[in-house]
């Protein structure tokens, strides 16, 4: 810990960056840098425009020989943007990459004090004598390396969840593929066609579900939520909950000494259950028995027994027979296993919109939601694909969409953003709408048509031309005939500047989107945080949407954002190969800010064990005395024990006490007065 | 809450006192029967008028609300008041002034001149919502009130506006009645008189008269109204009930302007729920001077079983 | 501003009047002082609709509140006070109730007319009612058959109000006379004779 290069006197260099304008438009670089050769231990002062670009980095690369330097700082943006930069400018001009420390005279000053120069540049004053305080004490650090687990994780069984698992799986690494519901596929199985091709939905996914069932890298653990999660990037411990199915695969069956039995899909238990429940996947519109398959194109093709409901009057077993697949007695299992990496991808559901009451959703029996919509006129729905009104089950003739209904509203009641696919399903009801049912009328209230992605806006043209109605008003109020369940739209049709009362058969409200009600629980588990939106969010939205502030768990569809299926897949793709870097390179270099036990000072006390969050530190024996032992893998360098330890015997390594002390009294004591 | 439980200074308004005195009378007498002393507000004055006054400046509006707020501050007692408008100008102002300092302050320069300050001590509160509340009365203890049960007739209940919209700037004690689309609460009240409440076309919409258009253009303001009428005439309403004065004017002598103005004839019976409920605790229509009114009542009192 | 024709023919002139909306027609302050008035964000409005779509007032005349936020955020003061549509608010709320982008139109509307008042643009109505309370305390001040109505329900003829304590009113005059109301209001009453 105590190298040769403390005894020799600390000789710093500063560079103070112009960033363009961002910096020099409010700060007096000038000042700043004939300030810094008057700082203590300061040999070395300069200042360019951009000193992350290659003449910059050269400039510290060349001075470490050229002027001895023991300790570099940079006066520039945010550590976060450019510390990577510099570190490794400093490694190459042969100095241990860890005497390099940042004063961010950016973000936190002439960001946020642009009208005030004198006083940025006081400040920016203050901020090189600190950082120069502590490079002056920083020491040569190495880096840990920890090997990387060769398996994967993803969360959730969508689209998204379905193509990273194949990716990850495909090149090579196994991959836990984990979903809370009894099938896979997600919200793109409950859709009938996809915009703007019009494919099949189901069609299109299935050969990837079934890819997903086979596949030799994918262990698929459906039905199982993730119950806790330990660890660090390379080596995460997940427990997992395999929720209690109540039905055996056939390999648990053969497990248990059953030969040739587990659930075969057969549907016989189904036929005899006496309990009907909603079921979900029709959005409540079909029933379910409490021992059910969501429909036949289920993957895995097992039965389940919603244990919520099921009377345990056995029929089901005794139908089932000799596969002996049914066991009412299951409890949940616990699995623990071990994961380099994981990708989030737990989707989204619908906005409670019977909150917005101008539209009667749950009052009025015709105004249903856009997923609603998506299983009546679907072949495989609840109606074999017939759109029917639910009150009195006719055709209808003359249906209404709208828009935004929940979205892009700041009155505190919906979601302030757009749920961005909702204009283009919208479009593509519409052409359902001309195509099934000859003679109808499709309306669309709209403040505005987002058709942006590719063949968006020719899809848009095309609905126009099959005969759509676009008024341009966002709906008021929708209210209903008491007798004949018909429903009269209101709103104002703002290019034609008057108000407008529709009369319609039905109505579907194009909701907005939100995350599902177990995100949260689930990302606070991972460590991910939320974006302002509400959505998970990312490392940074435009130069790492896949990726998060925590190392080694990685985003994929809508649960970062409202998306469509062709970003959710290729935001699925990234983060499969963001995930399989670390595995593929097979170690991971963490940053050594590891707590050390100064062994001389120590007394064993044990008290620092048990405030360590991350379970870091143990008692150990060493040359016949008991002390502090760290295992530096699983310490974040957060400061708890060093903080704490009574005789100052833990040392934060490269956030040691003398660096933080030396920092506060370079700002307090030194300066100008 | 200030002053005892259950005693609130009644403001009356203008409309109330000064053309459906019944409105006043039976205000008192009923929530009498319900627990609730209403004492007399010495000094007030309208409100004022929040869309009439409002319009030619806000700033003289919120001074002259304040002050009748003082004086139930000096009473130290809260407010109780039986009419949307007077609703909007009194809970509304006691509401900004206590949130907004600088627009407190302005209103205090003014007061300062006749020696007085508001200072936020009080609440407002409606008395149907009042009725309503549980913690207060309640529909229950409403119905036990209740000696000649209003049976066999139909209802049309006109919320009105002013107290429930918008529902951002308005905050009841019981979360149901802040609802601005489709509110069931006085549906619970009048079925505790024994009437049978209707629902009708559009329900919330507007009375017409509000925002000056009254006293502007009175044919706009009747249209609206009539439109009401219409709504409320279809599914078979015996009677309109409100909680404002100036809704129940509207309605009331709107009939026979309507009949002047457009040759269209309605018998519509409009009645105050305090006058409502002053019927179902046998006060008799002298008892609620509804002879004052412009459309006979007597149909509706016919009907009763 | 428009350019002028100046044709020979005045009726022409009026007719092919320049139409174009200029930034020059913008009246610098108009926003803000409506902002200001109203205590409303008309500038974040987006032209949805829904305000015209909720108003009892739009089906049955040419008034459109969603013009008139978008009058403020364009300036057009001259046009938005002399529209005689400003009055036909009947201040409902329920466009202030629906607004998604958490505007009050209402409020909008409001302080136009504020504005227009200090221009003595006002309806001859809402200055009655100014009158009225002035000399009464009351906007809808009490009668003789109401005072006996009064009575005979046992009620006294005046009101716990104004009506019966009148030395409230020089209180409630000098508030008016504060901002100047009364005086502003006989003047325009006069200038109508």
């Amino acid at each position: 810990m105590v190298d040769e290069t403390k005894s020799q006197k600390p000789r710093v260099g500063v560079y103070i960056c112009h960033c363009g304008t961002n910096i020099a438009g409010s700060i007096d670089i000038q000042a700043l840098q004939e300030y810094a050769k008057t700082i203590p231990n300061v040999v070395h002062a300069d200042d360019y425009q951009y000193m992350c670009s290659t003449p910059g980095q050269k400039k510290i690369e060349d001075d470490i020989k050229e002027h001895d330097l023991t300790g570099i700082v940079v006066a520039a943006c945010s550590p976060r943007l450019h510390e990577p930069t510099f570190r490794t400018a400093t490694k190459e001009g042969g100095l241990n990459q860890f005497r390099f420390e940042m004063a961010n005279i950016r973000e936190q000053n002439s960001w946020v004090h642009m009208h005030d120069r004198e006083g940025a540049t006081d400040k920016a004053k203050d901020a090189i004598r600190m950082a120069v305080a502590k490079a002056s004490l920083l020491e040569d650090l190495v880096p840990k390396s920890v090997p990387v687990e060769h398996t994967a994780m993803v969360v959730g069984a969508g689209v998204g969840g379905i193509q990273a698992a194949l990716d990850l799986a495909s090149s090579g690494i196994k991959t836990y593929l984990i979903e809370k519901s009894p099938t896979i596929g997600g919200r793109m199985s409950q859709l009938d066609k996809t915009f703007p091709t019009l494919d099949c939905s189901q069609c299109i996914l299935t050969p990837k579900m079934v890819d997903v069932g086979r596949h030799p890298n994918i262990e698929l653990m459906t039905y199982t939520e993730v119950e806790s999660v330990e660890g660090y990037i390379g080596n995460f411990d997940i427990t997992l909950r395999k929720k209690a199915r109540g039905v055996l695969t056939p390999t648990e069956a053969e497990a248990r000494g059953i030969v040739g039995g587990g659930c075969n899909g057969c549907g016989d238990c189904e036929a005899v259950c006496p309990v009907i429940k909603p079921n979900p996947f029709e959005m409540g519109m079909a029933p379910r028995k409490a021992i059910y398959i969501y429909h036949p194109q289920v993957v895995p093709l097992i039965y389940t027994v919603d244990f919520d409901s099921c009377v345990k009057c056995g029929l089901c077993v005794d139908e089932c027979g000799d596969k002996k697949a049914i066991d009412l007695e299951q409890e949940d299992e616990f699995v623990t296993i071990k994961v380099g990496t994981a990708v989030l991808a737990v989707g989204y559901e619908l906005f409670p919109v019977e909150k917005k009451t101008e539209w009667g959703y749950k009052r009025y029996d015709n105004v249903i939601t856009s997923l609603e919509f998506e299983r009546l006129i679907c072949a495989s729905g609840p109606t074999g694909g017939k759109l029917i009104r639910p009150s009195d089950g006719e055709t209808p003739k003359k249906i209404g969409f709208v828009l935004c209904a929940g979205s892009r509203d700041n009155t505190g009641i919906g979601k302030p953003y757009c749920s961005r696919f909702c204009c283009m399903y919208s479009l593509k009801h519409a052409h359902q709408l001309h195509e099934k049912i000859p003679g109808s009328q499709s309306y669309l209230f709209y403040m505005d048509i987002r058709s942006f992605g590719k063949m968006y806006e020719e899809f848009y043209y095309r609905i126009q031309d099959e005969g759509a109605k676009f008024i341009r008003g966002r709906v008021a109020k929708i209210e209903e005939d008491p007798i004949n369940k018909n429903l009269y739209v209101m709103t104002e049709d703002t290019l034609l500047g008057q108000p407008v009362n529709i009369e319609l058969d039905m109505v579907v409200l194009a909701s907005a989107v939100q995350p599902t009600e177990e995100t949260d629980h689930v990302r606070h588990l991972f460590g991910v945080s939320q974006s302002q939106d509400g959505w998970l969010l990312e490392a940074h939205p435009k130069l790492n949407p896949c990726g998060t502030t925590t190392a080694g768990v990685f985003l994929a569809g809508v649960c970062q954002g409202p998306k469509d299926i062709p970003d959710t897949v290729a935001q699925a793709e990234g983060a499969a190969s963001a995930a399989s870097i670390p595995i593929h390179v097979g170690e991971v270099e963490l940053e050594p800010y590891f707590a050390m036990c100064i062994e001389e000072k120590c007394a064993g006390c044990g008290m620092c064990i048990d405030l360590c969050p991350y379970a870091a530190l143990a008692l150990g024996e060493k040359d016949g005395r008991t002390v502090m032992q760290v295992t530096e893998a699983k310490c974040k360098g957060c400061g708890t024990c060093g903080g704490f330890c009574p005789g100052g015997a833990i040392w934060m390594q490269h956030f040691a006490t003398p660096q933080i002390v030396a920092q506060i009294d370079a700002f307090l004591l030194g300066g100008e007065q | 809450m200030s002053g005892k439980t259950h005693q609130y200074a009644f403001f009356l308004g203008c409309i109330a006192p000064n053309r459906y005195p019944g409105i006043e009378s039976a205000a008192i007498k009923t929530s009498k029967n319900l627990g609730i002393d209403l004492v007399p507000l010495k000094g007030a004055s309208c409100c004022p008028a929040p869309g009439a006054f409002g319009s030619i400046d806000l700033k003289v509006w919120m001074t002259m609300a304040a002050r009748n707020l003082v004086l139930a501050e000096q009473m130290n007692m809260d407010i109780a008041l039986i009419c949307n408008g007077c609703y909007k100008s009194i809970w509304e102002v006691n509401h900004k002034l206590k949130h907004h300092d600088e627009l407190r302050d302005d209103v205090n320069e003014v007061l300062k001149e006749i020696d007085m300050e508001f200072k936020g001590t009080i609440d407002v509160r409606h008395l149907a919502e009042i009725y309503y509340d549980q913690a207060i009365c309640g529909p229950a203890k409403v119905a036990d009130s209740v000696t000649t049960p209003l049976k066999g007739v139909k209802v049309a209940i006109h919320y009105g506006c002013h107290l429930l919209k918008p529902r951002k700037d308005r905050e009841f004690a019981v979360p149901e009645v802040g609802e601005t689309e489709n509110p069931m609460w006085m549906e619970e009240l009048v079925a505790a008189l024994g009437a049978e409440p209707v629902q009708y076309r559009n329900k919330m919409q507007c009375c017409g008269a509000g925002g000056g258009v009254r006293g502007y253009d009175i044919a706009h303001a009747l249209d609206i109204t009539n439109e009401k009428l219409i709504n409320m005439n279809e599914v078979g309403a015996d009677a309109i009930t409100e909680v404002c004065p100036f809704c129940q004017l509207q309605f009331d002598r709107g009939q026979i302007e309507i009949k002047e103005k457009f040759g269209v004839e309605w018998t519509m019976p409009v009645l105050h729920f305090s006058e409502l409920l002053g019927l179902a605790q046998g006060m008799s229509p002298q008892d609620l001077a509804l002879d004052l009114h412009g459309i006979s009542c007597e149909p509706f009192l016919n009907k009763l079983q | 501003m428009a350019k002028a024709k100046g044709y020979s023919d005045e009726n022409l002139s009026v007719r092919l009047a320049d139409r174009y909306y200029r930034t020059d027609d913008a009246s610098p302050d108009f926003l803000k002082n409506v902002e200001k008035i109203g205590m409303t964000i008309p500038h974040m409005c987006y032209q949805c609709g829904t305000c015209t779509g909720s108003c009892p007032s739009a089906p049955r005349s040419s008034y459109r509140i969603r013009k008139f936020v978008r009058r403020a955020v364009l300036g057009l003061e001259n046009d938005s006070l002399t529209d005689p549509d400003l009055w036909l608010c009947t201040t409902c709320y329920s466009c202030t109730d629906r607004c998604p982008r958490d505007i009050a139109p209402t409020d909008v509307i409001m302080a136009m007319r504020n504005l227009a008042f200090k221009r003595e643009i006002v309806p001859r109505n809402f200055l009655n009612t100014v009158q009225f309370i002035y000399k009464t305390g009351h906007g809808v001040p009490n009668n003789d058959v109401n005072r006996a109505a009064r009575v005979r329900l046992g009620l006294e003829a005046e009101p716990e109000t104004t009506a019966k304590y009148p030395d409230f009113i020089p209180g409630i005059q000098k508030i008016l006379d504060h901002y100047g109301l009364k005086d502003k209001a006989d003047e325009i009453l006069a200038e109508g004779q």
